[in-house]
Formats: C-alpha cells, structure tokens, sequence
C-alpha cells in the first residue's frame, strides 16, 4: 500500500513506495530537503506533519525529542507514511511555481519530422483542452511494449495545450527512442502523464537570464523561452545553445528570427567536434566556453537556467560560479540516458542542487 | 477579508527574529566590532547568511533539556550497574584518559571561542549560530566529564585532567591547536574549527572515540556520543554555511579562505595523529584502522567535497597528498614515542598483544611487518627481561603543532624529517613542510609559542630537575598514573575484577 505525501511550502504531491521514506522519495522526485546524517542521529532533516500519521522508524531519541513528537515532528530520513500526509519543511517557497495537477492523456501522433539526422520532432495532438503545464516541465510518455514511461521534456510553448511537441534524440540500443524513431507512425496513439517536474522560470525575479543548452535539452528552454517573448517580457534573454556539429545544430532559424523579432532577446550557438569539417563560422567549444567569452566571465547580476547532459551541467556550474553566479540564482535540468554512460561524481553536502 | 495565507517556517523565523539587531547610532558600527574585518574578509550583506536551522533560543532550551534528562537517566543506570566491567579491556581506558585530558578541554575551549567569534561579528544570525554552539560546547565539556566521572573511581589517571592540561607536555598538542584558533580572528577561528575540524575532519575525531566507544562496551561515553550529535550536525553546518558565505560574498576572499584551508587542514591532521593512535593501539576491539578510516573519510568523502569546493576557485589543501602518503605509518611511529616517554604521561602504554599485531599487519601490510612489528617485538623482549624501554628525557617539539619531531620523510620512513625555520635570527624545529609553511606564513604568531620540554628544562615547572620530578608536579604516581600497563594497579585490579565476576547466569539466579 503506498501512500502520498505532500510537500508545503512548495505543494509539490509526491508517491511513497511502502517502506520508503520520505526524504528519499522527495530526493528522488528532485525536491531538496535539508537533510545529513541519512540514519535518524542529526535532526538536520525534522519537519513538520501538518496532516496524516507516520511511522517515525528508528529516529534517534536524540535527534528527535519527545517533545517534538508530541508537536507532529518527524525525521524525514527514516519517517515512512501510514496514510497520506501533508508535511511542512524548512525550504523556500517557490512563489512562480503554477501547482498544476498532473493528469493523464491519450493522443495522436499529428506530425514527425527529423530536427537532426539523431533528434526527431514529435507532435502529439490531445483532444479537449489539452495539456495544462508550465513551460520546462516534462511529460511520462508510455511506450507499447515497455513497462517503464520514458520522460521527455516539452518543447512546445503552454499557449498550444492540444499540440505538444517533443524532441526525442536517437539512443544506441535504446528501446523506447529506437521505437519512436523506427516504428512510430504517423496517426498511432501514445500515452502520457503530465505535467511533471521542476523545472521553471522565475519570472517574479526581475534578473536578466541566461539559458544554457546541450543537445537535445533544448526543449526546455525553447519552451520557456517562447512562453516569456509570447508574453511580452522585456528583460535581456540570452540563448547559449552547444551541438556536436552543425547537422546536430537545430532550431537555428527559428531562434535567429526571434532573435530579429525581439530585441531583449540573444542568440548564439557552439559546435564542440574538433573533427567537425563542415563550414561554420561561429564559436567553436563548449556552451560554457562560449558563455565566458560572451559575458566576459561575470554572471553575477543574472539567473542562468541549464538544461542538457550532465557533463554540460557540471562544467556551466563551475563556469557560473567562478564568473561570482551562485546556486540561488543558478536552475537546472540534467538527464541521464543509457547513451551518457556517466556515472554522476561523488558530490559532498556543499551544495542543495548541484 | 482575503484569506491569509500560511506562512512558512522561513517566513515565520523571519518575523519572530526582525529587527532583534540594530545599527548603532552613538558608536560607530566598527568600533561596536572591531573584528570583524582586520582579517581582510570582505561582507557586502549580512543578511545573505543562510541560517539553516532557525532554532529560537525558547526551543533551544526545551530540547537541550530532554536531551540531558535522557542522557544522566542512562548515565545513571550505567552507573548503578558497574558498568564499568562491561569494558572490552582495561587497556581501552586508555583512550578514555586520552580524550578526558586532551578532547574534553577542547570542548570548553570551543565554548570560550565561540562566544568569542558571535560577539565578534555584526550580523546577528551568525552571531547566533555562534552563541548557541558556545553553549552546546560547555553542555558538551560537562556531559564529557559526568559521563567519564565513574570510571575515575576505579581508574588511575583520572584524577587531574585540568591540572594536566596547562601542565602535561604532550597535552600541549591539542591545547596548542585550539590556542592557535582562539587568538586568530573569527572568521579564522569559525572556518578553523568549525570547517576544518567539524566538517572536513570530523568523522575522523567523533567517529572513532564514539565507534569505539561503542564496540568497546562503554555506554557512558557511547551515549554521550549519541546526546552531542544532534548538536554537532547543527555546528558541521554553520561550517559548511561560514565558508560558502565568504567564498560567495567577495572574489578577495577567495585567497584568504585557500590559505586558512591550507593551514587548518593540516594542523587538523596532525592533531588526529593522536587520535588514529588511540583507534590502533588503545582500542582492544578494533573499529577500523586509520588508515582505513583516512582512504574512506579523507580521501573519499573529503576530496568529494574538495571537488566541489573547487567550483569557487577552491584548490585541495597544501600537502594532503603527503598526509596520505603518511598514512600507514604515523600511528605507529607515534605509539612508539609515547611508549618511550610513558613515565612522563598520565596514561600507560604497552607493546600490543600476538592478535593484534596480526590485524595491524592485515590492515598495514609489509610496511608494518619489516619497520614497525621488529621494534615492537624488541620493546616486548626488554620489558620480558626486565628491562622495559623508557627514554627519561623530553623529546624536541615541532613549533607549531608541537608533537615531537619523530616524523618521517614523506618518501621514506626510515628518515626522520626535520624542517628548521629561522626568524629574527632564532632557528625553530617543525616536523614537516606543512607546519614549516605554517610557521613562515606568521612568524610573530608562532616564535610566542612556549614550547613544553624547554620550559620544563628551564625550570618552569616547578623546578623539577629530571622527568620523575616533572611527573610529581603534573600530580602523577610513578607506575600508578604512568608508565608500563602490564603490571600496573589498573592491570591488576581488572584481572582481578573480572577473576570475581559471577557468570551473567549465576547474576541472574541471584536476582531471582
């Protein structure tokens, strides 16, 4: 039996397997907790249940007093839920999160077409409303024959709910994307659960923005960045996006004309293969390469929202942060496909999100 | 009326506490706080300090005081059931003198300096942070010493650990250490000891008394361990938050920050030569070995945390590769030197058993069977033949972190490594690049250190005139306090105790 927890201040819902705590059903969902120690001794991870029991497993006398389990206190970290429970931690609200209940749909493949000779498009027309969501979030989409939803981001802007498009890079050996790419037909319909995930622009923060991208975590950005020019938004918006080569290189046209269209807006790209022959007259590098040469190595002063594989992540981080951006103001979206083979480095408790 | 709106736990703490700081107005705001920028750290806003825990004062008591009432109610039981002979060994006891003459006192310090550091600092949530870890260090010094105070009814060697720390030679190194952050400014004494110490080393101190405590059948100290823990990820965290508030703050800080990392982490690392000594020959049931816990705590958790540091500009500590490579061999060149000075200690030393030799050339390999077990079985042979090792005069001292200069060169053991640093025409011994570099980077601060054998041989110490009178004036019995274990009264009195001990199933029958 697996029950629900609700995160305020945030209002994010989330499942708990049965047995499962809520820390790591939070962490695994991508919603930070303070937490340390991991094993009920520290008291760092305490919050409070505001609704619904929990089972308060091996938490420390210590770490969690008597007192403040009379006051509906829990550790995270071993708590485990008896039903569905609403729960307050110590973290920040996030006051330009739209709570959107997720739902889930059926739709028709209406369009497919070949972005890159890897990244196929997708347009998937739903009946009715369509998909409520905020641009950057990300759908399950269900693929026949497998068990486990695929997530992929949504690249389409939210003012088009019935036609969402997805941008679906080819993986080597990869069952869902071979099947996207090789069976799918036009007409066949496909399932999915949305809106999902947390990733969002914080439009009530007046900073001018910086969207990093690399390869196929363009959808993110191409959404958020459609949702803020279609909405009028004034502040300086720059594009850094990275392909290998320039047949990878895509939504060039449309970017350089919104670039035309909108002033506040910037767009520029980098092609990393050194083996790379075709010509191109733009910068040649990595994303976070270019960004230092195009804002002279100082971010401060900005939000910088990074969408793309975790290698790309990591070195824009530190790009960010040695050019005086810090994690308050730096967002992202990292994925992970079979094709990365990374294994994510050891990371300390330094930082919340990185 | 619009509905209000719930406020969140942040928002709330924020309300409870605004405006419980002030500018001053009759006194300049750097007379009021003259500290807080003569070390060269630059603040642009205070209020970027994160304050992770927002614990009211209010809430900090009620906790605090459950906390003690569970801790003295185990403390208690403990004590009416002799748990005392519930200790893997007598020789554990040992690590138990260790940490009473040399962590305990510590901890009072911490009490001292933070109270220091939170006056010294204009924002006020840093400077609550600091008032709360000021207090949780006294609650932490006494709960030490209650939890300890039963064993010196049945113990030598107990009986003076205030005494013996202004006056011990060799408590001179943890003393030294926290003196050294102490007369630093508060950004230096919070990263030092807060960072370097609580954070980055902290699994390497707490970890083994706590562990082995624990595999070694003391439950006084065990849960004194579990009481201070709650308290300890709140002060791992005011580290975490000190560093990254200067690092974030201002570029210049960067440098600043890199050369009080670079000192602390090896003043740090070479107080733990102590206490890797105590988890290697004072434990009878062995946790892990040191060098075990430097390959998990240092070379895994720390250069992880390394790495992420370094996205600010933050490079790994000057001389860590030396530390690892010293790795297997600085507990047992240690033992070894305080197996010669034993007469002039208030704890006793001994040549471990066959088994333990054994899991110490599992752990450390050939290293261990061709230097260190030889010598070893050399000391057991003279003290079988009635001639047990003492060396009764007081070894050279390194300046800085003031363990004798008995070290070897990082690339090889057999060679004793001596630095020789010169100021204003003195020349001062160092035991090693890191304390050297140390040494040269505040001359002023370090040609003020008194050094203990000098001061002892210059009559300082009561005008004892050899090692046997120095004992006498540190309050120490000959071969009751100090000296060889096998034999002495603690020896002799657990054999003893434990001849008399009535099977747990005959105490049972009895209750019956």
């Amino acid at each position: 039996m697996s029950f629900q927890v609700t995160i305020e201040p945030l209002g994010a819902t989330i499942d708990v397997a049965d047995g499962q705590t809520i820390l790591d059903a939070a962490l695994r969902a991508g919603i930070w907790l303070p937490y340390a120690c991991n094993h009920g001794l520290c008291g760092t991870c305490k919050v409070d249940v505001i609704e619904g029991e929990v089972d308060h497993q091996h938490a420390s006398a210590f770490a969690l007093m008597d007192v403040e389990r009379a006051e509906h206190k829990t550790l995270a970290c071993c708590a485990t839920l008896q039903s569905d429970v609403v729960i307050e931690a110590d973290v920040d609200e996030e006051i330009d999160a739209e709570q959107i209940a997720v739902e889930d749909f059926t739709a028709t493949v209406a369009r497919m077409e070949m972005l890159t000779p890897t990244i196929k498009g997708l347009w998937l027309e739903v009946a009715g409303d369509g998909v409520a969501f905020q641009a950057g979030q990300y759908l399950n989409l269900f693929i026949p024959g497998l068990e486990q939803p695929r997530a992929f981001s949504i690249a389409s802007a939210p003012t088009e709910p019935q036609l969402i498009e997805l941008n679906i890079r080819l993986v080597e050996g990869g069952a869902a994307t071979g099947y996207i790419h090789n069976e799918l037909k036009l007409g066949d319909s496909l399932s999915f659960t949305a809106p999902l995930g947390r990733f969002f622009v914080r439009k009530s923060a007046p900073e001018p923005i910086i969207f990093c991208a690399g390869g196929s975590g363009l959808s993110s950005p191409k959404s958020m960045i459609l949702d803020l020019l279609e909405s009028g938004d004034k502040r300086a918006i720059c594009l850094i996006y990275g392909a290998r080569n320039v047949s990878e290189l895509y939504y060039a046209d449309l970017f350089n004309r919104l670039a035309e269209e909108h002033p506040n807006f910037t767009y520029c790209a980098a092609l990393s293969e050194s083996s790379d022959e075709s010509p191109w007259a733009g910068f040649r590098g990595f994303v976070n390469e270019l960004a230092n040469e195009r804002f002279g190595g100082r971010f401060s002063g900005y939000k910088a929202y990074l969408c793309g594989p975790p290698p790309m992540i990591d070195a824009c981080i530190s790009t960010l942060m040695q050019g005086r951006l810090f994690e308050e103001h730096i967002f992202m979206e990292s994925f992970l496909t079979a094709a990365d083979g990374v294994e994510p480095a050891r990371r300390s408790a330094l930082f919340k999100k990185f | 009326m619009a509905k209000d709106k719930r406020m969140g736990l942040k928002e709330k703490y924020a309300v409870m506490t605004r405006g419980l700081d002030w500018e001053t107005s009759y006194q300049p705001m750097d007379d009021v706080f003259p500290y807080d920028k003569y070390e060269g750290i630059k603040i642009l806003d205070w209020d970027k300090w994160a304050d992770p825990f927002r614990l009211t004062m209010d809430a900090y008591w009620k906790y605090q005081s459950e906390k003690e009432r569970k801790l003295y109610a185990i403390l208690d039981a403990f004590q009416q059931n002799n748990g005392q002979l519930n200790i893997s060994d007598a020789r554990y006891m040992n690590a138990v003198k260790l940490w009473l003459q040399g962590i305990t006192p510590l901890e009072y310090a911490a009490h001292r300096g933070f109270a220091h550091a939170g006056r010294s600092f204009r924002g006020a949530a840093a400077r609550v942070a600091c008032q709360m870890q000021s207090i949780d260090e006294m609650r932490h010094a006494q709960t030490q010493l209650h939890a300890f105070s039963h064993y010196n009814k049945f113990f030598n060697g107990m009986h003076g650990f205030a005494h013996l720390r202004d006056r011990a030679w060799y408590l001179s190194i943890p003393k030294s250490f926290f003196e050294d952050a102490m007369s630093a400014g508060p950004f230096e004494f919070v990263t030092s000891i807060s960072f370097a110490f609580e954070y980055v080393l902290t699994n390497l101190l707490f970890m083994p008394f706590v562990s082995g405590a624990a595999y070694n059948g003391d439950m006084a100290t065990t849960t004194f361990g579990f009481s201070a823990q709650s308290d300890e990820s709140r002060h791992m965290t005011l580290g975490l938050e000190v560093v990254k508030f200067m690092l974030e703050q201002h570029e210049d800080n960067v440098p600043i920050v890199q050369a009080w990392l670079d000192k602390w982490f090896w003043r740090g690392y070479r107080l733990l030569a102590l206490v890797g000594t105590m988890m290697d020959y004072m434990l009878p049931k062995k946790v892990m070995s040191w060098k075990e816990a430097w390959e998990i705590y240092w070379e895994e958790n720390g250069i992880a945390l390394f790495n992420d540091l370094s996205r600010y500009g933050i490079r790994l500590p000057k001389h860590h590769e030396v530390a690892t490579k010293e790795k297997g061999r600085v507990t047992h060149e240690l033992w070894s030197t305080l197996y010669q000075y034993g007469n002039a200690l208030g704890l006793h030393t001994w040549v471990p058993e066959d088994e333990e030799l054994d899991w110490m050339s599992e752990k450390y390999g050939e290293l261990f069977d061709t230097m260190y077990r030889p010598r070893l079985l050399h000391f057991r042979a003279q003290e079988e033949t009635g001639k047990r090792y003492f060396n009764n005069r007081l070894p050279m001292v390194c300046q800085v972190c003031q363990i004798p200069v008995f070290f070897t060169e990082p690339d090889d053991p057999q060679t004793q490594c001596v630095r020789i640093v010169e100021w204003a025409d003195t020349k001062h011994h160092c035991c090693s690049d890191g304390c050297a570099d140390i040494f040269n980077r505040e001359p002023e601060k370090y040609v003020q250190a008194l050094i203990p054998p000098q001061q002892i041989y210059r009559g300082e110490a009561g005008g004892a005139r050899d090692i046997f009178e120095y004992a006498e004036w540190l309050h120490l019995v000959k071969d009751v306090d100090t000296g060889e274990y096998h034999g002495s009264p603690d020896h002799l009195n657990w054999e003893a105790w434990k001849a008399e001990l009535p099977t747990p199933q005959a105490n049972s029958d009895e209750a019956a």
